[in-house]
């Protein structure tokens, strides 16, 4: 039973579009840890008073909201290749800048991270003027008041939004294997469902394989991502929001 | 005519700049600029798909005939989980497949359908895909996708429109269909245009995709002009120069969204004209 199971196209499918699906969500994964923070920091400067430091975020932000992350990977990939006998490898690190699993994540990270600034700007603007003066009222540091009103107001409300955009960027991990060159097996899911059908022209099947682990694991991080929702609103009483597979349609 | 600007300029300006206007004019550039045609023909297209879809969309999560909306409600979930590069890359190869298909059922003959191996079965069935045909599959295929995106906006839109100016409506004798298009469908837009433009946004960055189906489109033809050039004869003309050229992508669409902001901001102003409560987006 279980073999005959295990000779059907699709299951033969998901066994072999496993290997391709952690690529997806290396690219993921590696990318929003280093996302979120440089989005707060860009937050933070488009929020300043300083115009300086303002201007330059939103000239970043804009930018790269403005235009097509496809365009994005092409411009840096070639910025990068241009760069390469002049600096790369007279440094001699020519071969981890022109990798792939070191330069998708890398474009990744400059595109979710003005996606994720806009985010965190908007949930910037609408934390709760009375908890800032109180805490101002209270004789807290400019420091105190951030970490301890500022911050965690910020993330309660950016949250949803930021969930969104995590799934965004693990769909925009697709782009990677478009864009950059693919180097022997590493292939995406994209990658490896397009040369399953060009070998025998099965369309629905493998790209149906493909969609379902997208799909699942955009799932997974709508639920871990609820999980945090949670935690950020423990401290709130009465009803609950709850975060679910209920996706939102803006980026 | 462009000869003679040309040699004016190089008078004006000197050798250099002459040369590099002549060079940014020639042949294949002329080509890059005028592939922009497929760019804003899918960004339009697939607009105005988008559309259809949506109104369609959320016309099925409106529906109270349960079956509708749980189609309604499939398409938009399905559509959002998964990203848009792979419905961009499915849609134009599923259509394809299924009309040789098609095809192959009526044309080919019983026997070369039973001795055929690879595909498409014979010769007769293959359907040859000219960039026409790709560009129209690619503006249902960004329709499809957006259209899901423009269902929840619309459908939320359609939700907005104030309660008592539907029930006035229908006190006044009109039919509940009447009530439909002529007071939510028509009073909707304004509370769907902020976000419409988001999805506009969307769509025009997703337009960049087009080379991923064969069209020779600004992308492509970027990466061809860029490529480091060498002549025979001449030796090498310029190194990969592709950088320069994805900037000016990069740049044109900045430029691009900046228009759009605008369009939509003046479009949001004539909409507003006689609305006593409309906050600004």
């Amino acid at each position: 039973m279980f073999e005959t199971l295990q000779q059907t196209a699709f299951v033969q499918d998901i066994i072999i579009l496993a290997k391709p699906a952690l690529f997806n969500l290396y690219f993921a994964l590696a990318s929003i840890p280093m996302g979120f923070p440089f989005a707060v920091l860009l937050a933070i400067g488009k929020a300043s008073p300083n115009r300086l430091f303002s201007l330059v975020s939103r000239g970043y932000i804009y930018a790269f909201r403005g235009s097509p992350l496809f365009i994005q990977f092409f411009m840096c990939y070639s910025i990068m290749l241009a760069l390469n006998q002049s600096v790369w490898k007279p440094l001699g690190i020519n071969h981890i800048m022109l990798h792939p699993l070191f330069l998708g994540p890398f474009v990744l990270v400059l595109n979710t991270s003005a996606y994720a600034a806009e985010i965190f700007y908007g949930a910037l603007k609408t934390v709760p003027k009375g908890e800032v003066e109180a805490a101002q009222a209270y004789g807290m540091s400019r420091w105190n008041v951030f970490r301890i009103v500022t911050w965690p107001n910020m993330l309660r409300l950016a949250w949803p939004a930021y969930t969104n955009e995590m799934v965004f960027l693990f769909h925009a991990t697709t782009l990677v294997y478009f864009t950059l060159p693919v180097i022997n097996e590493q292939k995406d899911l994209m990658n490896k469902a397009s040369e399953l059908f060009e070998r025998d022209y099965n369309v629905f099947l493998h790209f149906s394989v493909a969609a379902l682990y997208f799909l699942l694991i955009s799932i997974f991080i709508f639920w871990l991502a609820g999980l945090m929702q949670k935690h950020l609103n423990r401290h709130i009483t009465g009803e609950k929001v709850r975060l679910f597979f209920k996706p939102r349609y803006l980026r | 005519m462009l000869e003679s600007v040309i040699t004016q300029i190089t008078q004006w300006l000197g050798e250099d700049a002459g040369a590099s206007l002549a060079y940014i004019t020639n042949g294949k550039h002329m080509a890059w600029y005028a592939s922009v045609r497929y760019t804003l023909i899918a960004a339009v297209g697939g607009a105005v798909c988008a559309v259809l879809f949506g109104l369609t969309g959320a016309a099925l999560k409106q529906s109270s005939f349960l079956p509708f909306k749980w189609i309604g409600d499939f398409y938009t979930t399905i559509v959002r989980g998964v990203p848009d590069v792979l419905f961009i890359l499915f849609f134009p190869l599923a259509f394809e497949k299924t009309v040789e298909f098609v095809l192959a059922r009526f044309t080919c003959s019983s026997e070369s359908l039973a001795v055929a191996t690879g595909w498409p079965p014979c010769d007769a069935a293959q359907w040859y895909l000219r960039t026409g045909d790709y560009l129209t599959m690619a503006c249902v295929s960004l329709g499809i996708v957006y259209g899901a995106f423009a269902a929840n906006v619309i459908h939320g839109a359609m939700q907005a429109v104030p309660k008592g100016q539907l029930e006035a409506a229908s006190a006044y004798g009109f039919t509940p269909k009447q009530v439909f298009w002529r007071f939510r469908v028509r009073q909707m837009w304004i509370y769907a245009l902020p976000g419409l433009s988001n999805v506009w946004m969307l769509l025009l960055k997703a337009t960049s995709l087009l080379s991923l189906l064969q069209i020779a489109d600004i992308v492509q033809w970027a990466g061809r002009l860029g490529s480091a050039n060498y002549f025979p004869g001449v030796g090498l003309v310029h190194p990969d120069w592709r950088w320069k050229y994805y900037f000016v992508l990069f740049l044109f669409f900045i430029l691009m969204t900046m228009l759009s902001e605008r369009f939509f901001e003046m479009l949001q102003r004539r909409a507003s004209r006689g609305m006593a409560l409309v906050e600004s987006n």
